[in-house]
């Protein structure tokens, strides 16, 4: 049986979500930009060891997380600053902040290694909370396959207003031709973008499991989904509020 | 910024939805239909008890079937990875957005959220220039719903 699967779930789960959830699997269990794939699928068993952090507990409920030290309940097989990265943004992202960032930076960690980082844990997220809202077991992580990051750093990427650097769609060329396949994308659909391989499969979920990043702001797209698109932003904005987050 | 794509399709579709239920502590009435089921089972999704959670599925899952609780899971998982792609990353509100959501902003009280930081604060001009457009937008939404029917 292919991984991860829905087969024993209590609704038919739709084929093209399955066949994305399977791209997602396979994606993070492949040598990366900047990590192995031992390392990213260290990074998915730590956002799910995360959320019994004894620590992470003790800040939730504090005023100030930043002001509380300590050493998260990680794992063992990644570095404290990446243990940090991501046990803060599995159990508290409304409270990251630019500051915090500028420590991670000055601990050694750069942009585009962080950048990756957030986008093996945002995805492991995604699959593990789609599980729990459907009410099956979390699938078991994928074997890591061996090889070499690639290191490559889009040329096209600059500065913004963001915290890291972004390729826009006027300047998504060479390797990078083909990021953006509807053009125009909100930020949120380009924040990843200083590695593009995590954009590609970010921006393949969304379109999987939303409406193609490309497509948000048409209102007469129809992407064929069993809720409104009003019960689908609806669904949205709540959980953006629960999480505290502006965007 | 999904408050203002809400309050825009219920422009689009002719309804009228109360924004504020994004926001408020317990689920409450939207306007959108079985909008307090949704928000009941996003809220239980995102919260640590699985009997409400058990319940919230079994009460989508009698009121719009199967396809809807996939999908439903599906959106709140999706925003599950996007929020935190935003936080982590520091993104700013998309320049229009800002422009167009100031007003949704503040009723829904994500003005307060810390993440607010990262969209630099509007000058004077455009404040004033989203105040115009909380005037004109939805009228413009009810124009093109008209040409297009």
């Amino acid at each position: 049986m292919a991984e991860p699967s829905y087969d024993f779930a209590p609704v038919r789960v739709r084929e093209d979500l399955v066949a994305a959830h399977r791209r997602v699997w396979e994606h993070i269990s492949r040598p990366g930009t900047w990590w192995t794939g031992e390392q990213r699928r260290a990074m998915a068993a730590e956002t799910r060891h995360a959320r019994d952090c004894r620590l992470c507990r003790e800040r939730a409920t504090s005023a100030s997380s930043s002001k509380m030290r300590g050493r998260h309940d990680g794992l063992g097989g990644l570095p404290e600053p990446i243990v940090d990265i991501v046990h803060r943004l599995t159990n508290e992202p409304g409270r990251l902040s630019k500051d915090w960032f500028n420590e991670v930076l000055a601990k050694g960690v750069t942009e585009a290694a962080y950048v990756e980082v957030v986008g093996v844990v945002t995805q492991t997220v995604n699959v593990d909370t789609f599980c729990h809202g459907l009410g099956v077991a979390y699938h078991s992580l994928p074997a890591p396959a061996l090889g070499e990051p690639s290191r490559h750093r889009p040329e096209g990427a600059r500065p913004e207003r963001a915290w890291v650097p972004m390729v826009s769609p006027a300047n998504a060329k060479g390797p990078e031709a083909g990021l953006y396949p509807l053009g125009g994308v909100p930020n949120v659909g380009r924040a990843l973008s200083l590695v593009p391989d995590e954009t590609r499969s970010v921006l393949d979920l969304l379109a999987a499991q939303y409406i193609p990043a490309g497509r948000v702001s048409d209102f007469w797209f129809d992407p064929q989904r069993a809720i409104s698109r009003a019960q689908m932003d609806l669904l949205a904005g709540r959980v953006s509020a629960l999480n505290r987050c502006f965007y | 910024m999904h408050a203002f794509l809400l309050r825009v399709s219920g422009q689009i579709s002719g309804n009228e939805y109360d924004l504020t239920a994004i926001a408020r502590d317990e689920a409450g009435e939207s306007g959108v239909p079985h909008g307090s089921t949704l928000v009941a089972y996003a809220d239980a999704v995102l919260g640590g008890d699985d009997v409400a959670l058990s319940h919230a599925r079994e009460r989508l899952l009698q009121e719009l079937g199967a396809e809807a609780l996939v999908d439903a899971a599906a959106v709140v998982a999706t925003f599950a990875m996007v929020d935190r792609i935003a936080d982590a990353t520091g993104i700013p509100l998309d320049g229009k957005v800002e422009l167009m959501t100031q007003g949704i902003r503040s009723e829904v009280g994500a003005d307060a959220f810390a993440s607010a930081s990262n969209t630099p604060r509007p000058g004077l001009l455009r404040r004033a220039i989203g105040r115009v457009l909380a005037i004109f937008l939805p009228m413009g939404f009810r124009l093109m719903r008209a040409i297009r029917r």
